[in-house]
């Protein structure tokens, strides 16, 4: 290990109502892999958004090579030799390898495009890093471990120092994960720092050197990866008190009857054999990490996306859900994550939001019974406290929280009996965040609702839930009952591969 | 999986589209062939590059649009306007013919340079900026040059030698279509452009993803407007082509001058959503459609079948099209 | 200013919409100063003159009422206009040779309108295809079967006096203008099922939110081709009410009228990205087209000027709906 290349001091950045970072430090070493590490939204994007520019920092200071710097683009931060290598790739399917790799600096010959040279610079460049890619291939053609092998590529060939690999490994198979080590491994060697972001223990404990552990914005500490246990990082990952009081056993009967069973589903790379049983009156949470295929699984069984195989009963009876239709026919409500894109019909009015999904029920003759689903929409409105002036103001005025009303009132308003949130409290302000937590408990104990909550932040699966589901990598890694689930278990269940 | 995908990668080496409308072409003029002896003619050919030059100009141009994910619906009436004013500077005002000329190309460009600011600055979706610069363009040729016909000169006459550049006279009496000369000279420097230069690198890679060859610090904006004037000067060209090859232009005409366009370059495989398509196949889409132009008469259907035929063809393209890229 | 926008009766109407009348009668007030400083000896206040704008405004408003629905949806039409003839000139040569009764002519122009209509529908809804590409393909397909159909002859419908020129009552009656009574009623229905029921409910919620409106359990597919179907339909309306007040209509034209019509409906605060539409804006726009073509001519100018104006309106009305969604969010 050698020097230290980059040092970040007390970086803060707040965005309008959230603190994303309070006073983060971090230390890269040339010629080591630094693990960074810590659940989703605890700061590890937007740390490294600050380091290459994409965000301004508010505070604190980035001192690089021995000079502070501060970039205002990423391309400036790449000119002085760090860069990223994103999780989404940002490829050009249509080009080559190498046009890709030397966008926006290809070498000329006369008026064209030197393409032999680029092709051949690209070879170089591969050589280097020991891949076997042919320049002049397309893109799109390519694996996308062969596109990443390319990211990397056009890293190097920006002269960088510290490199950025965020979730390098979330799409790739095992043996171009190995690949991909090999690579890191032989740019450590060449005195690079290398920052790696990943949530698979397993890849830390192989590739990285040290460790650096973010929480709820807050940098934790770094640990020396030899010297350290799967259960030291995930103590560190995990190690807040959870204030708000977690359930502490099911509250629901044992007897309760099943309302939903889901019996080895699959639909594509993200869902693989997934069965569950939901149970009637009960909150089953959704456990992962991001691209674990929680919201994959779920759009498949509401019929948004289609699915391979795999059976699905409703109170018992087989049911056959080919699009969204069957499954808002059978009493089934999706509320996404994305509501503004999902959920509500921005332009329109609550009341029009909520009849959405059973206009049918709403027409007299040919007309719709305007004073009917206003009637509805009002009575809704003031069950769930939707802060508005009027069921005709448009949704696009309302806040998230009350958005995520209007999509639950849509929901109700067509009676459906099993409710599928989402993320139900992305974006939602802290406060309106209780009133949704309320709001669902309420819906589980006096309406006879059922829920199935995805989530990813792990103190509002142990308030909420009944009972767990943990996925990972598109597999059911495990379930576990509230009374016995503690965060390192999810955690532990979150970052297993088989 | 992973068989499909070399088979996916050999039937694009010899590009599956290509073999197939070169076959289509063959059938049809061999069924042409075969249903009119008329149509066995030399005359027939030079008929038929007749439609073809200003037809293969505007594909040429539009190809670049389309690749960006965009379109140009203004060529087909800029067209006319361009030949018209042109004509028009030349009869009426008394100017040199080369004035004509550049004017007839430099209307043609700042057209495409007004399409391509708007589209990308402004952030106009294509298809309705270009459909009102076709609007505009269509009512501009008659104002500017008021009302008159567009009369290009004809043969023998004072600059008649605008007529050859086209079309040749032999010493013997037979007409050589020197055209097609210039026209394969065109299409092997477009061809260069598109996938020689920075121009035609960057407008795929518009087409491709806008936002990665932003992020790669690339002057997207320039780019893209650049593509819609490569647009606009080709229709320039056209015009020209147009003008020399049928003389007369009736002001007010021109709109639908751009399906054919527009579908020679789809059926040719360049794609709607842009990121993808060749000079060569746009070449023979327009040999398809020009083929479907000139050989229809000949066997009984009347000019106006052609107007149904584009416009199924142009369906028929774009189907394909969608089913291809959702494949993918 | 907020203060008349919140109006209860200006809110009910729309302020967009007064404004338009503003508009209309500013445009009345030029014309009629203009016109007889520019063409001396004529006049552009007559009656005359009225129902000429009047005789073109029905055909151009009945297109607008179809292609706002198209629009609600968040797809375009452009190929009503060629559609409006070829529904014109195929129902004409019917009734003028082959002698078939003109009531069922006219059944047979709504029929192709709604045939187009159909198609159109089908491909953009089922099949997934950009709607300007799909309707400009049916656009040469209706210029074309028009032409093919006559043999490219000039079709021209009964005249006044002739037995069967009962149709052009439709427009006018005694000097009473029969057509903007229709329209008008024509335009009450429009607003109705768009504001009214399940269909335009959708129709303008696809527009704003495809997939919110699919995922809620809706056949969005259904929805959307019904509005190309009502689209094609008054299109083939449209065509009667051409006939009704020139009687002669040419195969193979009829696309400047598309943009008119689009022209009318942006005019009038439909927007082109879709979810909001306005079918009293449809018939001012439609209103303001004809008086414009009018105007143009009794001033002496060609109709090229008419093309020039009605794409720049095209350009800037989008332009300010898409910079005003900008600002928005």
């Amino acid at each position: 290990m050698g020097d230290v290349i980059l040092t970040m001091k007390g970086i803060d950045k707040s965005f309008p109502g959230v603190r994303a970072l309070d006073k983060v430090d971090l230390e890269v070493r040339k010629g080591e892999v630094l693990a960074l590490m810590g659940e989703n939204g605890a700061g590890k994007s937007t740390l490294m958004k600050v380091l290459t520019g994409i965000y301004t920092k508010d505070a604190g200071t980035i001192t690089y090579e021995g000079r502070e710097v501060t970039y205002h683009n990423p391309r400036e931060a790449q000119a002085d030799g760090i860069v990223i290598v994103h999780q989404e790739l940002n490829m050009m399917g249509h080009l080559t390898v190498a046009q890709n790799i030397f966008i926006g600096r290809e070498f000329k010959k006369g008026p064209f495009i030197d393409d032999a040279k680029m092709n051949e610079e690209a070879r170089k460049l591969f050589r280097q890093l020991n891949i076997d890619i042919d320049p002049k291939a397309t893109m799109s053609d390519l694996t996308v471990g062969m596109q990443q092998m390319c990211e990397i590529a056009k890293a190097i060939s920006h002269k960088a120092k510290v490199i950025i690999f965020d979730e390098p490994s979330a799409a790739l198979t095992e043996a171009e994960i190995n690949r991909l080590f090999e690579i890191i491994r032989e740019l450590r060697k060449q005195q690079m720092g290398i920052i790696y972001i990943s949530h698979r223990m397993d890849e830390i404990k192989r590739i990285t050197d040290r460790v650096s552990v973010m929480r709820d914005g807050a940098y934790v500490g770094t640990l020396i990866t030899d010297e350290c246990t799967k259960d030291d990082i995930i103590n560190m990952m995990v190690g807040r008190v959870i204030y708000e009081d977690p359930k502490t056993e099911s509250q629901v009967a044992p007897d309760a009857p099943v309302v939903l069973k889901v019996e080895h589903l699959n639909a594509g790379r993200m869902v693989q054999d997934v069965s569950f049983e939901l149970k009637k009156g009960e909150i089953l949470g959704f456990a992962g990490l991001m691209g674990a295929g929680r919201t994959e699984t779920l759009r498949a069984v509401f019929g948004a996306d289609p699915k391979e195989s795999g059976d699905i009963y409703l109170n018992g009876s087989k049911i056959n859900i080919k699009n969204p239709q069957d499954a808002v026919k059978a009493g089934i409500g999706y509320l996404s994550e994305d509501r503004k894109r999902y959920g509500v019909v921005l332009q329109k009015s609550i009341t029009e939001n909520a009849t959405l999904a059973c206009l049918e029920e709403y027409v007299k003759g040919i007309f719709i019974d305007n004073k009917k689903e206003r009637k509805v929409a009002k009575r809704y409105v003031e069950a769930l406290k939707t802060k508005t002036p009027g069921v005709d103001q448009l949704v696009m005025n309302l806040s998230g929280g009350n958005q995520q009303k209007i999509v639950v009132t849509k929901w109700l308003v067509n009676n459906c009996d099993i409710l599928i949130f989402d993320e139900p409290t992305r974006g939602i302000d802290v406060g309106a965040k209780q009133e949704i937590y309320e709001l669902m408990n309420r819906l589980v104990k006096d309406e006879g609702k059922s829920i199935i909550m995805i989530s990813s932040e792990m103190t509002e699966i142990l308030r909420m839930s009944d009972r767990v589901i943990v996925m990972c990598e598109g597999r059911k890694t495990g379930e576990l009952d509230i009374a016995e689930v503690t965060q390192e278990k999810i955690m532990n269940l979150a970052t297993m591969r088989d | 999986m992973n068989r499909a995908k070399t088979k996916n990668s050999f039937l694009k080496k010899i590009d599956l589209q290509q073999v197939v409308i070169i076959s289509v072409l063959i059938i049809l003029f061999a069924f042409f062939s075969v249903a009119s002896p008329a149509f066995r003619k030399y005359t027939t050919i030079i008929t038929l590059f007749g439609y073809m030059y200003y037809i293969l100009l505007m594909a040429i141009g539009v190809t670049f649009p389309l690749i960006t994910g965009g379109v140009d619906l203004s060529i087909g009436t800029g067209l006319v306007c361009y030949s018209i004013v042109g004509s028009y500077l030349i009869n009426h005002q008394g100017m040199p013919i080369w004035v004509g000329i550049a004017v007839t190309l430099i209307l043609g460009t700042l057209m495409g340079a007004f399409n391509g600011l708007i589209v990308a600055i402004l952030d106009l979706p294509p298809f309705i900026t270009t459909l009102c610069t076709m609007m505009i363009a269509r009512g501009l040729g008659s104002i500017l040059a008021d009302g008159m016909t567009g009369v290009w000169p004809v043969a023998g006459s004072e600059n008649g030698w605008v007529r050859s550049v086209l079309k040749m006279n032999l010493a013997d009496g037979t007409i050589f279509p020197i055209g097609m000369i210039w026209m394969l000279i065109i299409i092997v420097i477009m061809t260069l452009v598109l996938t020689k230069t920075r121009v035609g690198r960057y407008t795929i890679a518009i087409g491709s993803n806008k936002e990665a060859l932003r992020l790669s610090g690339v002057r997207v904006v320039k780019w893209h407007v650049i593509a819609y004037m490569i647009s606009g000067f080709f229709a320039g060209l056209a015009a020209l082509a147009y003008g020399w090859t049928f003389t007369t232009i009736t002001p007010g005409t021109g709109a639908g001058f751009e399906l054919d366009a527009i579908g020679a370059a789809i059926i040719g495989g360049t794609s709607m959503k842009g990121g993808k398509g060749s000079i060569i196949g746009t070449f023979l889409g327009v040999l398809m459609i020009s083929l479907l132009k000139t050989g229809l008469p000949y066997v009984n259907l009347q000019a106006n079948w052609q107007q149904i035929i584009t416009g199924i063809v142009l369906i028929v393209a774009v189907t394909i099209d969608m089913i291809r890229s959702k494949n993918q | 200013m907020e203060k008349i926008k919140n109006n209860r009766v200006v809110r009910a109407i729309g302020f967009n919409r007064i404004v338009l009348i503003g508009v209309i009668i500013l445009l009345y007030i030029m014309f009629s100063v203009l016109t007889p400083l520019l063409h001396a000896g004529t006049t552009f206040v007559s009656y005359e003159r009225i129902m000429s704008a009047l005789n073109y405004a029905y055909f151009i408003g009945f297109m607008a009422l179809g292609v706002t629905f198209v629009i609600a949806t968040g797809g375009i039409d452009f190929s009503i206009g060629p559609v409006m003839f070829a529904s014109a000139v195929i129902s004409g040569y019917c009734l003028t040779k082959y002698n078939i009764p003109l009531p069922l002519c006219i059944v047979i122009s709504l029929l192709i309108g709604l045939a187009f209509g159909i198609l159109n529908g089908y491909f953009v809804a089922y099949r997934f295809l950009p709607s300007f590409i799909t309707s400009m393909a049916s656009m040469q397909i209706a210029k074309g079967i028009g032409s093919v159909f006559t043999k490219t002859q000039t079709v021209t419908w009964p005249g006044t006096g002739n037995d069967n020129s009962w149709y052009r009552y439709l427009v006018k009656w005694n000097n009473i203008p029969t057509g903007f009574i229709i329209l008008c009623l024509v335009a009450v229905i429009c607003a109705i099922v768009l504001h009214k029921t399940r269909a335009g409910r959708y129709m303008l919620c696809i527009g704003s939110n495809k997939e919110a409106v699919r995922l809620s359990g809706v056949n969005t597919k259904k929805w959307e081709m019904l509005a190309y179907m009502i689209c094609g339909l008054l299109a083939g309306i449209a065509a009667i009410f051409y006939v009704g007040a020139y009687t002669t209509v040419q195969p193979g034209l009829g696309d400047t009228f598309n943009n008119e019509a689009i022209a009318a409906c942006v005019m009038g605060g439909t927007s082109m990205a879709g979810g909001l539409a306005s079918i009293l804006g449809a018939i001012i726009g439609a209103i303001i087209v004809a008086l414009m073509q009018e105007g143009i001519l009794a001033m002496g100018f060609t109709i090229s000027y008419q093309y020039v104006l009605t794409g720049l309106i095209v350009l800037v009305a989008v332009t300010a709906d898409i910079m005003s969604r900008k600002r928005k969010n």
